[in-house]
């Protein structure tokens, strides 16, 4: 049977099967993330792809009589040898390691201004401004690279970018679906979340304060995890569930929400087969850590908002006694008794004496080696645009390691060693965000280039990293690169919080905005509730770039201390506008073709009129939307 | 189709909120090939590069120029609506009326029952999962988002725009596939960007950001010099995401360079009134602009959330089938009264023969007294709603046993239950779009069916709705 016709039937048969299982545990079925996990990703598809060692052309392929597939295996594309690299850290050896075994030709390192504008986004949010590029081209010092990362890593604003990457991830947001954190709660989470980050706290730290801190919402901040995740209309072990599910898979990349209704066996076989081997009981244990906790919630005269208190106890149990709510029943197995237990879902631990059961937990958690697997994953994608292993919150345990791998199944990470690597160095530097990102920026491999200049492009290579592949700005990013851009920045209030904002990346989660808020939300930086961020692009966000004021009053030369103001009253060199508005917008000169179209457009009219199309035409130029 | 309370999964109000549905089928693109783009007018205007059934000759009924696809996230309650049954638990509001077979609460749905004559009731449909994001998206990508090509799979809005592009006229300036009221679908899959919906709020004065704040001509000439100084717009050199966003850009140029479309975006209070006064009236009222327009588009979305009613689902207050439907019953009534009073395109033809509509959630709820909360649960048996665009109206097909649990008349030739992927060849072939279509221009290269198995007879269209 030809192979596309196998996998169709493969199709058939599991859609079937999916389909009677449903019906048969039908009633209040909570299973959110199955579609998450039914699905293999577009990456897994890529993957698979680039884990055959015969390549398979992406998008091309004869059809024979029967209207079958027949695979056409490519030979690589004539090019130059790939070029010279050098290996920086354990990162470049086993990626180009593995591009090397497979024969992938990977691109060139970035130029100066093309490695100085990604470091300074992915790192801070920011776009580098004029000043920063020239000294930095200047710059002949072999390390400039280097002293670069350590300035941002020191900067300021990379304790609000990571701030908001940390937000994301807990979903710290005002109103969510199942319950209200109030302004207050949210800011003060903010707060931690932002201070721990500026701090260098060691992760594994703030991850435990997170997960087991007692206290006052409005004011020990890490606690609004808890109100987060409490689902009001439902038994408090719905709660716990809420609780056991998202620290399962924020902290350990698992998908353990499945598991809060059923089974693993007859479920999940096809979408994770390390988790096919777990039983809904096993859940149950891990979110029992959360059942000795009251919270209770009491206006706060201050804020005139409701505030939650939590207090840990020594009593409350997990009860196996639901028939209402969002879960299908608990009850458990005939003998059995009728609560659950604290155990840890990977490897059982419980615990100790004289300790809380949130505070095992959290003990637990960032201790085990999953952690800290999960955390570099996550991180990697943030730099690279894919997680090692995805999707990020599915690590299937069984497909981790060539030594225990199942005959016949696939390992999942692309790159299994790097992710023990990168794993084992972030515990070595102590859990320290700085420290792993500090790495990961330093490789060579995350210094490629963007653009591909070795012969034809194989988008087979792109899981391979042999170029860098971009990515749309965040909302953020697109909005404070505007600012600082043209010069005119903005002022974003938000609630309850003395002063307004200056930067959309300080704000304390993505539904504030002021005034900014519908082009921000254009962007699709998500609500942290039912909308995840995504980097898609529309026509929406074409037409606020054309037509937005945010983006064309911003040109004028009438506007207060706007760039074009300032270049045309400085000057009326076109050289110099030209030079000055390449710097401004896209952190780089202009080559020595553009230099010279824009020299001649300035002189085509009016030139403080020529001046700001030129800059409007560079802030819609997708060089600046992507990174 | 992100609304409040889709997911849960849970009781009225509440939704579990941790994931959302997290899963952006257009993030393939951002590593698939700059190639696709490329070759994708190839594909289109060579049609060796697909081809048809090898066992089964498509029905193509060719009935329709335009369908709009009303989706109500969470799964209304089938047996309170399309496939009454009348128990201790139906509210003295229903006021249950005959009209011919059919058996309707005229009373819950009042302005819906003046246009029963217009719509037939399909009570055979089951969905494959009573999971709502994954239901959802298999209604709307017509297979399994976990299945061999799940991944890659177009919303079937994009199928229909990618096939109207064969007869494109240059007035035809709106995209294919429009989407209202719906939050985050699914999109363009391996179909170029130009084929994924386009999402629009509605606003009484129309869409935003249109006009150049600086004026016509002026965006005119910045335009001129962006195109000129960014060769990276369509060379592919950034890779397929930024080659995506040049093409939305050259899709938001035709529209602002044809203002006059904006009306198409826009209503008067008296129009916004007699749509019930809600988005979700407002979107159908321009749904039904944008396919009387002929400007382009041929597939519309409007979707409407907060159906998962486990709790509560008769209260008079809150989210419920009861308040729900003083959203839906007005605006439902008004598009197929103002489709069936627009002329079409061809002479004796009304709009509402041009336009099929179809109304589906992603399954149904429990039957029979209600749960402890007042409410009803997940349930795979559902009915699905047909009008215009060929289809006969005035009846039901399929009948469910006394609960509504089981069909005991399939009420179709195939005489089994009709599942998303029929619904969606029922679409294809009103449209005159072959549903046996296997397209071998996916990444896959496992070749995509427009609908999983209808070349080989599993699925087809409901022939007994023409």
């Amino acid at each position: 049977m030809p192979r596309s016709q196998q996998i169709l039937v493969f199709s058939a048969v599991a859609a079937l099967t999916f389909g009677a299982r449903a019906q048969e545990i039908e009633p209040t079925a909570d299973c959110t993330l199955s579609l998450k996990q039914m699905h293999r990703t577009e990456r897994d598809v890529w993957r698979d792809l680039s884990r055959n060692a015969e390549l398979v052309a992406p998008s091309r392929m004869q059809s024979d009589a029967n209207g079958g597939a027949r695979r056409r295996t490519v030979t690589p594309p004539k090019s130059p040898d790939a070029p010279t690299i050098p290996a920086r850290n354990y990162i470049d050896t086993e990626i180009f390691g593995k591009m090397r075994t497979d024969g992938v030709i990977w691109t060139t390192l970035s130029s100066d201004e093309e490695f100085l504008r990604r470091v300074t986004l992915d790192l801070t949010g920011e776009i580098p401004d004029s000043a920063t590029v020239k000294a930095f081209v200047a710059d002949t010092a072999a390390d400039k690279r280097d002293k670069t990362i350590e300035r941002l890593l020191a900067s300021d604003a990379f304790n609000d970018r990571w701030a908001m990457w940390f937000g994301d991830l807990v979903q710290n947001v005002t109103n969510a679906t199942n319950t209200v954190e109030y302004a207050p709660g949210r800011n003060a989470y903010a707060a931690f979340i932002r201070t721990s980050i500026a701090a260098d706290k060691p992760y594994d730290k703030m991850v435990r304060e997170t997960l087991a801190n007692a206290g006052r919402s409005f004011f020990n901040g890490e606690t609004n995890y808890w109100v987060r995740q409490i689902q009001n209309n439902g038994p408090s072990q719905d709660t716990y569930d809420n609780l056991s599910a998202s620290t399962g898979a924020k902290f350990l990349g698992l998908p353990l929400q499945c598991l809060s209704c059923h089974n693993g066996f007859g479920h999940l076989e096809q979408v994770n087969s390390g988790l096919a081997k777990r039983a809904r009981s096993d859940f149950w244990k891990n979110a029992a850590f959360f059942a000795q906790v009251t919270a209770t919630r009491a206006n706060d005269p201050a804020t005139n908002n409701p505030e939650t208190t939590l207090v840990d106890n020594t009593t409350g149990v997990y009860r196996l006694n639901t028939t209402s709510g969002n879960k299908t029943p608990r009850t458990a197995a005939p003998g059995a008794p009728a609560v659950a237990d604290p155990a840890f879902f990977l490897g059982g631990e419980v615990p100790q004496a004289g300790e809380t059961r949130r505070a095992a937990y959290a003990r637990i958690l960032t201790a085990h080696p999953q952690f800290a697997r999960n955390t570099v994953n996550r991180l990697w994608n943030e730099l690279f645009g894919m997680g090692i292993v995805e999707p990020l919150d599915s690590f299937d345990l069984s497909r981790q390691d060539l030594a225990t791998l199942a005959a016949g199944a696939t390992l999942q990470p692309t790159h299994p060693q790097l992710l023990t690597l990168l794993a084992n160095d972030f515990v070595a530097k102590g859990y320290s965000l700085r420290g792993i990102l500090r790495t990961m920026v330093q490789s060579s491999a995350y210094q490629l280039s963007s653009r591909y200049t070795n012969g034809a492009w194989n988008e087979s290579w792109t899981p391979y990293y042999a170029r860098h592949y971009p990515h749309r700005l965040m909302a953020e990013e697109l909005l404070d690169g505007v600012f600082r851009a043209t010069g005119v920045g903005g002022s974003i209030a938000v609630a309850q919080m003395p002063t307004a904002l200056t930067k959309a990346m300080a704000l304390p989660d993505t539904v504030e905005g002021g005034s900014f808020r519908g082009f921000l939300n254009g962007f699709g930086r998500g609500d942290r509730d039912e909308n995840d961020r995504t980097n898609d692009s529309s026509i929406v966000q074409a037409l606020s770039l054309l037509n937005d004021r945010v983006v064309t009053d911003r040109i004028k030369a009438t506007a207060n201390g706007s760039t074009v103001q300032k270049l045309v009253r400085a000057t009326t060199d076109p050289n110099a506008i030209a030079e000055g508005l390449y710097l401004a917008t896209l952190s780089r000169y202009p080559t020595t073709a553009e230099r010279a179209a824009a020299v001649t457009f300035l002189k085509a009219g009016d030139l403080t009129k020529q001046t700001e199309d030129l800059q409007f035409a560079l802030l819609n130029k997708l060089e600046f939307l992507f990174n | 189709m992100k609304t409040k309370n889709d997911d849960c999964t849970c009781e009225r109000g509440g939704s579990f909120p941790v994931w959302g549905e997290g899963f952006s089928r257009r993030q393939f693109l951002r590593v698939t090939g700059t190639g696709i783009v490329a070759s994708y007018f190839a594909d289109v205007l060579s049609p060796s590069l697909l081809h048809g059934a090898t066992g089964v000759a498509p029905q193509l009924h060719n009935s329709a120029k335009n369908c709009i696809l009303i989706f109500l996230s969470g799964a209304p309650s089938h047996i309170d609506t399309w496939d009454l049954k009348e128990g201790a638990w139906t509210p003295a509001s229903f006021t249950p009326a005959s009209y011919g077979e059919i058996r309707f609460p005229q009373g819950l749905m009042p302005k819906t029952a003046e246009q029963l004559n217009k719509l037939t009731i399909v009570r055979s449909g089951l969905s494959w999962a009573a999971v709502h994001s994954l239901a959802q998206s298999w209604a709307q990508i017509a297979r399994n988002p976990g299945g061999a090509t799940g991944s890659i799979a177009p919303h079937i809005g994009a199928v229909v725009a990618l096939e109207a592009q064969k007869s494109r006229q240059l007035t035809d300036v709106l995209p294919g596939f429009v989407a209202l009221n719906s939050g985050n679908i699914p999109g363009a899959g391996y179909f170029p960007a130009q084929y994924a919906p386009f999402g629009v709020t509605p606003n009484a004065s129309g869409l935003a950001a249109l006009t150049h704040p600086d004026g016509a001509s002026r965006l005119t000439g910045r335009w001129n010099l962006l195109q000129q100084i960014d060769p990276e717009r369509h060379n592919g050199a950034l890779g397929k995401n930024a080659s995506d966003m040049g093409g939305f850009y050259d899709q938001a140029k035709v529209l602002i360079d044809s203002p006059d479309v904006n009306k198409l975006f826009s209503f008067t209070p008296a129009e916004h009134l007699k749509y019930g006064s809600t988005s979700f009236g407002d979107s159908l009222l321009i749904a039904k602009n944008l396919v009387g327009s002929r400007r382009g588009t041929r597939f519309v979305q409007v979707s409407m959330g907060g159906w998962d009613h486990h709790s509560n689902i008769y209260a008079t207050q809150g989210s419920s089938i009861i308040t729900n439907m003083k959203t839906f019953d007005p605006a439902f009534g008004a598009l197929l009264a103002d489709l069936a009073a627009t002329p079409g395109t061809d002479a004796g033809k009304t709009l509402l023969d041009e336009t099929m509509v179809v109304v589906l959630g992603e399954f149904g709820r429990t039957v029979g007294a209600l749960n402890a909360q007042g409410g009803r649960d997940h349930y795979l048996r559902m009915s699905v709603v047909f009008a215009g665009g060929g289809v006969q109206g005035g009846r039901a097909i399929g009948k469910t046993d006394a609960e509504g649990k089981n069909a005991a008349e399939f009420g179709w030739s195939a005489n089994r239950d009709v599942r998303p992927e029929d619904v969606t060849s029922t679409i294809y072939s009103a449209l005159g779009i072959d549903y046996t279509t296997v397209r071998h221009d996916d990444p896959l290269n496992r070749g995509f069916e427009y609908v999983p198995f209808a070349k080989d007879g599993t699925y087809g269209p409901v022939n007994e709705l023409f």
